[in-house]
C-alpha cells in the first residue's frame, strides 16, 4: 500500500470506529456547560479562519477541508 | 438516595445542572439580548513577505439571530495587494529582462536574483451573505451567496448546506455543496500557453501587433463545484470532534497567465521563457479531522487535513491552537492563544523549476509556480484578547509564516547549481480584531 | 393578581426597593446612594421577576404553565427558557429518584393543608396519583406533551429561578453589592463594601427554645444564595399524627418525619432550593442527607 493509501485507510478507519462507538458517546443537555462556551465552537474565530484561509489559498496548493474551498478570488 | 455513594454526586450534579439552566454570566443574558441585536466583528490584517508581496485586508462581519433560531450573516471584505511575486523564471548569472503581463513595458532583474514581477497592485471587494434556519426539528438549512470583484477578476458563488442532529444533538450529519463561476480578464489578455514571452521594446511600431500574436483571448472562465460531507460528535462534556470529506471539481482556465517557465540549455543558461500551461480541470479530495478539548481552563484545538488531487499533489496540514485564559490579569477576561501550523505538499505532476530545451517538444502542461511545487511551510503565532467595556472583545494576533519550497529530487544543471532555485519565503502577519 | 409597582426608600448607604411578586413580599437591597441606579435596578429586576411570574404561574390562565396544563394530552410549543427549566426539573427528578416531581401538583386536589383533620382516603389519593408521574411527560427543545389530566407546577423552582435571573441582571447593570430577596429565597451579587457580609434574618416561629420564645436567626452571607423549603404553618393533624405538607410524589402521601423547614446556603438560589426540598423529601434523614452533601443548612423540626 502506498503511503497516501495508508493515510486514506487510517482516516476512514477512524471514521468507522467513531461511528461504532457512538452509542456510549455524548452528553445530556444539562451537561453542556463547557461545550456551550464560545471558545468551544468548532469554528471559534470565524474571522481569523476566513483571513487565514485566504492567505493559505493564495500561497499553497490546498484549500478547504473544514469548509468549502471554492473559487472566490484571483489571488493565485 | 439510600446509598451514600450516590449522595456525594448530587451536589456536583446540581451545580452542573444549575449552570446549564442559568448559563454563564454572559451567555444567559446574551440568550435574550442576542436575539434582537447585531453582533459585529471587524478586523484588519496586514501580511508582508520579506522583499515580496504585501497585503492589507479588512473584514466587517455582521450577524443577527432572529426568533426561532434563524441567523443572517453579512460580510464585507476589502483587500489590497502590492509588491512583487516570483514569475516562475529561474535566476541567472546575468541581468535578465522580462515583459510586463500587460505588454506595456519591461522590467529587469539583477544577476543571481530570483525573478520577481512587481506589476501586481490590486484591490478587491467581496460580499458574502448567509442565511441559516431550522426547517424541522433537528434539521437546519443554510444557504448563501458570494460576490468578489477586483480589477481583472469577477467571482460569483452560491452554497447550500443541510445539517441533521441526532441523539440529543450529540451527533450531527451535514451535506453541502457550493458552486462558483469566475471570470478572469487579465491585463494584456490570456497568453498562448507554452508560447515564448516576447522581449523587446514596447515603443516599437510593430510591438502591439507582435504582442497580440502571443495572446489567445482577452478573458476566460472557470467553475468550481464543491461537495462537503461532515460528521460532528460530542465525545464527552469536555470534547467534541468533527470529520469532513470533501470533493472539489474545478473546470476551465486554471493556468496562471502571469507565470512563465525558463527554457535552459545544457549549461543552465536561459534561452527562452515560455508561458506556463496547466490542465483544464482539477479534481481535489480531502479528509479532515478536528477535535476540541476543554481542560480545567484551557481549550485545545487540533486538526489534521489530508488532500489529494489528480495533478498528483498530496498535502498534509496539522493546525493547533491552545487558548489559555488569563482571568483578569491584563484586562478583563483576557486570554493568550499560541498557534502552530505545519504544512507539507508534494509537487504537481507537471511542475518543473525549469526545463531543458531538448525536453520541450511533446510537453503538454508545465508550470514553475513554486506554489504547486514540493514545499514545506510552518506558521507560529500568538494571539492576545481581552474584553473592553465589559462586553466587547479586542484581540491582537501576530504570526510568522515560513514557506520552504524544495526541489523534489530534480537535479539542477550547469550554472543553476550555484544559484538559489527554491528560495524560502518569509512573511509576517499582524491582525487586530474588535467585536461588539 | 400582583400589583405591579415598587417603592424605593433610602437608608444610610443603601437603597431598598420593595414590591410584591409570586404571592410574597419581595425586596432588593443595593448598597449605593445613587437613586438613578436604584431606579434602574428596580425597573429591570421587577420586570424580569413579574415576567417569570406571569409565564410560569399556575394560577394565571394566561401563563405558559396554564396553557401547557390546559392542553394536556396535546402537543404544546415551548421556548428555550421553558425547555431549560424542564431539563432542570428532569435532572432533579432523576437525582431524587422520583421523589421530586413537578407533575405532582395535582395532589393538592385531595390534600388541602388547612390545619384541620381533613385527610383524604387511600382511594382518593390513588385516583389522583394516576395523573402524576414525570415519566408520562414527553418533551424536547420545541414541544411538550403531558398525558391527559396531568398538570405541571413550576412552584418548586420558579421563585428561586427568578432570584438567580435577577442576580445575573444585577451583575450586568452594576458592580455595586446587591441583594435580591423574593419571599425569603434570596441571593447576593457579592459581599457588601469592605468585604462585610450581608446580615440575613431567617424567620422561624417555632424554634424550640428553653423559654419557648421565638427568635430570628441571623445568617452572615458573603456570597451565594439562601433558600428555605417547607412551611411549618401548613399542616394537618389527625389522631395525634402530624402530617407535614411535603408530599411523596410516588405514593401520594406526606413524607413522614420531615422537618418543618430547611434552609440551605449554596452558590445559586435554585441549587439551594432544590437541596432544601430534596432534604425534606428524605424525612427523618433530612439532616444526614445535607451533612453528607457537605452543605451548610439549618433545620427546624
Amino acid at each position: 500500500m502506498s503511503f497516501s493509501q495508508k493515510i486514506k485507510t487510517a482516516l476512514l478507519v477512524m471514521l468507522v470506529v467513531s461511528f461504532s462507538g457512538c452509542a456510549n458517546l455524548g452528553v445530556e443537555p444539562w451537561e453542556r456547560d463547557l461545550l456551550a462556551k464560545k471558545e468551544m465552537a468548532l469554528n471559534a474565530s470565524p474571522v481569523d479562519s476566513a483571513l487565514d484561509d485566504h492567505i493559505y489559498f493564495s500561497k499553497e496548493a490546498s484549500s478547504g477541508g473544514k469548509s468549502f474551498g471554492g473559487g472566490g478570488c484571483g489571488c493565485n | 438516595m439510600k446509598s451514600t455513594t450516590n449522595n456525594k454526586n448530587i451536589k456536583a450534579a446540581l451545580t452542573v445542572a444549575t449552570a446549564a439552566l442559568l448559563g454563564t454570566s454572559h451567555s444567559s443574558q446574551a440568550q435574550t439580548a442576542e436575539e434582537d441585536s447585531w453582533q459585529i466583528d471587524s478586523a484588519f490584517l496586514y501580511y508582508s513577505e520579506t522583499d515580496r508581496v504585501s497585503a492589507g485586508e479588512a473584514i466587517i462581519n455582521a450577524q443577527k439571530t432572529f426568533e426561532d433560531e434563524e441567523v443572517l450573516n453579512l460580510k464585507l471584505t476589502i483587500d489590497t495587494l502590492t509588491g512583487s511575486s516570483a514569475n516562475g523564471a529561474v535566476a541567472q548569472p546575468t541581468v535578465q529582462t522580462f515583459t510586463r503581463p500587460s505588454g506595456n513595458g519591461q522590467y529587469q532583474i539583477n544577476e543571481n536574483d530570483t525573478p520577481l514581477d512587481d506589476t501586481f497592485k490590486d484591490t478587491r471587494v467581496q460580499l458574502n451573505a448567509q442565511w441559516t434556519q431550522p426547517i424541522a426539528a433537528d434539521y437546519t438549512l443554510s444557504t448563501g451567496g458570494h460576490l468578489s470583484k477586483e480589477y481583472d477578476y469577477l467571482s460569483l458563488g452560491i452554497n447550500a448546506n443541510l445539517a441533521v442532529d441526532f441523539d440529543r444533538k450529540n451527533s450531527t450529519f451535514s451535506a453541502g455543496f457550493s458552486f462558483f463561476h469566475d471570470t478572469f480578464s487579465p491585463e494584456g489578455g490570456i497568453p498562448k500557453p507554452l508560447s515564448s514571452m516576447l522581449i523587446g521594446d514596447n515603443n516599437d511600431s510593430n510591438w502591439d501587433e507582435n504582442f497580440s500574436q502571443t495572446r489567445l483571448s482577452s478573458d476566460d472562465t472557470k467553475t468550481t463545484t464543491d461537495f462537503l460531507l461532515g460528521f460532528t460528535q460530542v465525545i464527552n462534556r469536555r470534547m467534541i470532534m468533527q470529520f469532513n470529506y470533501s470533493y472539489s471539481m474545478v473546470d476551465g482556465y486554471l493556468t496562471d497567465p502571469f507565470k512563465i517557465v525558463s527554457v535552459v540549455n545544457s549549461n543552465g543558461i536561459t534561452q527562452d521563457n515560455i508561458y506556463e500551461s496547466r490542465p483544464s480541470s482539477r479534481a481535489k479530495q480531502s479528509l479532515y479531522a478536528q477535535s476540541m478539548y476543554h481542560f480545567e481552563t484551557n481549550v485545545l484545538d487540533v486538526s489534521y487535513r489530508y488532500m489529494w488531487d489528480d495533478w498528483d499533489i498530496a498535502s498534509h496540514t496539522i493546525d493547533s491552537r491552545l487558548r489559555i485564559p488569563l482571568g483578569d490579569l491584563w484586562g478583563k477576561e483576557s486570554y493568550v492563544q499560541p498557534h502552530a501550523r505545519f504544512y507539507q505538499q508534494s509537487a504537481a505532476e507537471f511542475y518543473r523549476a525549469f526545463i531543458q530545451k531538448s525536453d520541450v517538444t511533446g510537453i503538454e502542461h508545465i508550470s514553475a509556480d513554486y506554489r504547486i511545487g514540493e514545499m514545506t511551510a510552518y506558521t507560529l503565532g500568538l494571539k492576545f484578547g481581552t474584553l473592553i467595556n465589559g462586553e466587547n472583545e479586542l484581540s491582537f494576533r501576530l504570526e510568522y509564516y515560513r514557506q520552504t519550497p524544495t526541489g523534489g529530487g530534480r537535479e539542477p544543471i550547469g550554472v543553476l547549481n550555484d544559484l538559489e532555485l527554491y528560495p524560502t519565503v518569509d512573511a509576517v502577519i499582524g491582525q487586530v480584531t474588535y467585536s461588539f | 393578581m400582583t400589583t405591579k409597582q415598587f417603592t424605593i426608600s433610602q437608608c444610610q448607604d443603601s437603597h431598598s426597593i420593595n414590591f410584591n411578586a409570586m404571592a410574597s413580599p419581595c425586596e432588593i437591597l443595593v448598597q449605593s446612594t445613587d437613586i438613578g441606579l436604584a431606579n434602574k435596578l428596580a425597573n429591570e429586576i421587577c420586570t424580569e421577576v413579574w415576567r417569570i411570574e406571569d409565564k410560569y404561574n399556575r394560577y394565571d390562565n394566561n401563563s405558559v404553565c396554564s396553557k401547557i396544563n390546559e392542553k394536556a394530552g396535546h402537543r404544546v410549543a415551548i421556548d428555550e427558557e421553558t425547555f431549560l427549566l424542564l431539563n432542570f426539573a428532569e435532572q432533579c427528578y432523576q437525582l431524587s429518584e422520583g421523589l421530586f416531581d413537578i407533575s405532582s401538583g395535582c395532589l393538592r386536589k385531595v390534600w388541602t393543608f388547612d390545619c384541620t383533620n381533613n385527610i383524604p382516603s387511600e382511594a382518593e389519593v390513588n385516583q389522583v396519583l394516576k395523573s402524576v408521574g414525570w415519566r408520562k411527560i414527553q418533551f424536547d427543545r420545541q414541544f411538550i406533551t403531558l398525558a391527559k389530566n396531568m398538570e405541571i407546577d413550576f412552584g418548586g423552582i420558579g421563585k428561586e429561578y427568578a432570584v438567580d435571573r435577577s442576580i445575573l441582571l444585577a451583575k450586568q447593570i452594576t458592580n455595586v453589592p446587591v441583594l435580591v430577596n423574593l419571599g425569603g429565597d434570596l441571593a447576593v451579587t457579592e459581599s457588601r463594601h469592605n468585604n462585610m457580609p450581608w446580615q440575613v434574618a431567617i424567620e422561624h416561629p417555632d424554634i424550640e427554645r428553653a423559654d419557648k420564645t421565638t427568635a430570628d436567626m441571623i445568617v452572615s452571607l458573603h456570597s451565594g444564595a439562601l433558600a428555605t423549603s417547607g412551611d411549618s404553618r401548613r399542616y394537618l393533624k389527625k389522631d395525634g399524627q402530624h402530617y407535614g405538607h411535603v408530599l411523596n410524589a410516588k405514593t401520594g402521601w406526606p413524607i413522614s418525619h420531615a422537618p418543618r423547614s430547611i434552609t440551605v446556603v449554596a452558590p445559586q438560589c435554585i441549587q439551594a432550593g432544590i437541596l432544601a426540598t430534596m432534604a425534606l423529601l428524605q424525612g427523618k434523614q433530612a439532616e444526614q442527607f445535607l451533612a453528607d452533601q457537605d452543605v451548610k443548612y439549618w433545620s427546624r423540626r
